[in-house]
């Protein structure tokens, strides 16, 4: 049975992997770089140890350092959290050789899907749809213009290896294609080291559904509902709820069974999330699978009542899925507002720095994910999510309600931060009445 | 702090038994720029530091891997008897250590392989064995790897590497390079073609013999190649050396080598040398 957990990560999740722990009983080690020594997750957590400067590359990122301190604290498992190394499958194949347990799934698993164009393409022979595109990676743009033309535009050229769209160009017509797929390419090679690309059909006004997936080392794999991903800006979530507005229950079950043979298709363990693109005539189809915990798991934790951290844990120490895919029950209604520091004015430049004031709001049905305190310095160094706000109801529109008062409460001092955008996304009509899709706050802000 | 004022839930010690177990050589340090490195990335980078670029040295069947098409290679003159003619106190010892240390008989691996299809003869030498001294032994597998590859009429590559002769074995090694000299003379007879190859570093009674005596001398990047050591040139002449001096880049600029080739191109530069 694990006793101590090392975790591999910082913020929110450190705070929220660090609690889950501490109601199992299990010990805490925390790892910060010299930027977060007073962070909460370094102060929360049992033992701290530094493992470099403030760059990520320097402390975060540092393989060698974190085995280490695994090693030297007597840690028998690491828990990755997401970004960071959670999805670097030589990381988890290194905690495997030093006989430390990696919380999800094997190198293996990480790298077959990790590598989109191979996941499309492993879908593919599982029968799974997907977004109609190429099956093997596309390496020129002459290659690549070739299938494009065939297929029809617009197109989205997308990298293998990319995520957090970069490497991601959309193109609407002929003439673009060689210009769009070679800055994305150079892109991808810049931010991955790997410039393998692959190529899909642009589904205009499409909702981001994603699935939360578990699954046990013994092939047990369930999914717990969906998460409506669709309000973001820059491909980077902003809001997200559960269920999704737009599924009825046939479409629900449908895409549920169609996330547990994806998970089946890629062997995979521990909890992961398949996402889907939906379009406008309810058709759906897989874009890729995050082999890790994700940022917006707390509202499926909401509608389901299932702590999805100790459940990774449990999964991680052997032990069976203690649901079935019937005991699942999606209740209310979630919604989570991404709170981070950030100025939307000034085109969402990040603002790090000093927060003087914290009000944080509460009652039933509210949760605020945050590793906030008053005095609290930012650092400007890493990415700008600070709190994750959170709500449950009985419905939507009372969930909306309720965040509109959350949010109204909310106060963060000091820095600049996206609460009012937040608010009026809330707010607007359209959202209101569930009519959203991945471009509305882009089209939002045009205006 | 808040951090004293958290209760703790957990009764875990500071370290337990039977955890973390990290196998020995996972992971590696660089000597140029310190960087602690993953060893997979090492080899899967040609032995090259990831982080500074710096070339690591290489065993020689590390070398006959990348350089051979696989499976090629066929090993002549293993095991030849040890040679002491000075019957130095502590040689056979030293040597019988090194022999179960390296799992090499002796400072130089000499054979026959395929590059791309093309048959050579191909010798390397080791900086693990005795610094790669040259010793009769060593000398005396040069030299027939030489008449071999003279008498099947084999293109010949040498990966060079030594700290200079074997003075364990005092005038006898320095004759060795008399003796490895006068084959190349014979192989060059015959029209043959013979590559040297300098790789860090290449010093002493080596250097002054058969390694550059090549028809076409390559190097790696910054290998150390020189006859005196710097610290004894130093020494010597009682002046700071320049910058880079004795570096392969250095001895590129003033004539003494034809080019420098990556670790990576290796293969393939050999492939259209022993081609033409």
């Amino acid at each position: 049975m694990i006793k101590k957990v090392l975790i591999a990560n910082r913020g929110e999740i450190a705070v929220r992997i660090i609690r889950a722990c501490r109601e199992m009983g299990i010990g805490t080690v925390a790892i910060c770089s010299e930027a977060d020594k007073d962070a909460l997750h370094a102060q929360l957590a049992d033992e701290t140890i530094c493992v470099g400067p403030a760059p990520a590359k320097d402390s975060y990122l540092r393989m060698d350092r974190i085995l280490s301190a695994a090693y030297a604290t007597g840690a028998d498992a690491i828990h990755p959290g997401f970004g960071f190394l959670s999805e670097n499958s030589k990381f988890a194949d290194l905690c495997q050789k030093c006989n430390i347990t990696f919380i999800g799934p094997s190198g293996e698993v990480i790298d077959k899907m990790g590598n989109k164009s191979e996941a499309r393409k492993t879908m593919m022979e599982a029968l799974v749809p997907v977004v109609p595109g190429t099956k093997e990676a596309v390496y020129s743009a002459k290659d690549g213009k070739v299938i494009a033309d065939k297929m029809g535009y617009p197109v989205m050229i997308k990298a293998s290896a990319g995520g957090g769209g970069k490497g991601m160009r959309i193109v609407t017509s002929e003439e673009e294609f060689v210009h769009h797929f070679e800055t994305a390419q150079q892109e991808a090679k810049n931010a991955f080291g790997d410039d393998t690309m692959y190529i899909e059909k642009y589904i205009a006004k499409a909702r981001h559904i994603e699935f939360q997936i578990l699954a046990d080392n013994y092939g047990n794999i369930i999914h717990l509902g969906e998460r409506d991903c669709s309000l973001q800006r820059r491909h980077q979530k902003m809001i997200e709820e559960s269920p999704s507005a737009a599924i009825d229950d046939n479409l629900r079950k449908e895409m549920g069974e169609t996330a547990v043979k994806a998970a089946k298709a890629a062997n995979y363990c521990n909890a992961g999330t398949i996402e889907f693109l939906l379009d406008e005539n309810n058709h759906f189809y897989f874009i890729e699978m995050n082999t890790r915990i994700q940022v917006e798991h707390g509202v499926t934790e909401l509608v389901t009542g299932i702590d999805l951290i100790k459940e990774q844990i449990n999964i991680a120490n052997g032990v069976k899925l203690s649901y079935k895919q019937e005991d699942i029950k999606i209740q209310g209604h979630a919604i989570e507002c991404r709170i981070n520091a950030e100025n939307p004015y000034k085109n969402f430049a990040p603002s790090p720095g000093l927060v003087t004031g914290f009000h944080m709001p509460g009652g039933k049905g509210v949760r605020i994910d945050t590793a906030l305190y008053t005095g609290y310095k930012i650092p400007a160094t890493y990415d700008s999510l600070i709190a994750k706000v959170m709500v449950h109801d009985t419905s939507r529109e009372d969930a909306i309600a309720k965040m509109r008062g959350v949010l109204g409460e909310l106060v963060i001092e000091g820095i600049d931060s996206n609460i009012d955008f937040q608010y009026q996304l809330i707010n607007n009509n359209d959202f209101k009445e569930g009519n959203i899709d991945t471009g509305f706050i882009e089209r939002l802000l045009k205006k | 702090m808040l951090k004293d004022m958290f209760k703790k839930t957990s009764s875990q010690s500071k370290k337990m038994l039977n955890s973390a177990q990290i196998p020995d050589g996972l992971f590696q340090k660089c000597v140029k720029c310190n960087e602690i490195l993953y060893a997979e990335d090492v080899v899967s980078n040609y032995y090259i530091c990831p982080n500074c670029g710096s070339y690591f040295r290489i065993s020689p069947r590390e070398r006959l891997s990348m350089v051979l098409d696989k499976g090629s290679f066929i090993e002549w003159n293993e095991e030849l008897p040890i040679s002491d003619p000075l019957n130095f106190p502590g040689y056979k010892q030293k040597l019988k250590h090194v022999k179960t240390v390296t799992n090499l008989d002796e400072a130089v691996i000499t054979g026959e392989g395929i590059i791309n299809g093309t048959n050579v003869a191909i010798g390397v030498m080791s900086s693990d064995f005795l610094m790669g001294s040259m010793g009769e032994v060593v000398g005396e597998k040069i030299t027939r790897l030489i008449e071999g590859a003279t008498e099947k009429k084999l293109p010949l590559i040498i990966f060079c590497c030594s700290g200079g002769a074997r003075m364990q074995e005092g005038i006898v090694s320095l004759m060795q390079m008399a003796k490895t000299s006068q084959a190349l003379k014979k192989h060059d007879g015959e029209g043959l073609l013979y590559v040297a190859v300098l790789t860090d570093p290449t010093t002493g009674g080596v250097m002054a013999s058969f390694a550059m005596l090549g028809d076409v001398i390559l190097a790696e990047p910054g290998a150390l190649i020189g006859f005196a050591g710097p610290r004894v040139i130093e020494q010597t002449i009682g002046q700071k050396l320049p910058e880079g001096f004795q570096r392969a880049e250095f001895l590129l600029e003033h004539g003494f080598i034809d080019k420098i080739v990556k670790r990576s191109k290796l293969k393939q530069t050999l492939s259209i040398l022993i081609k033409s």
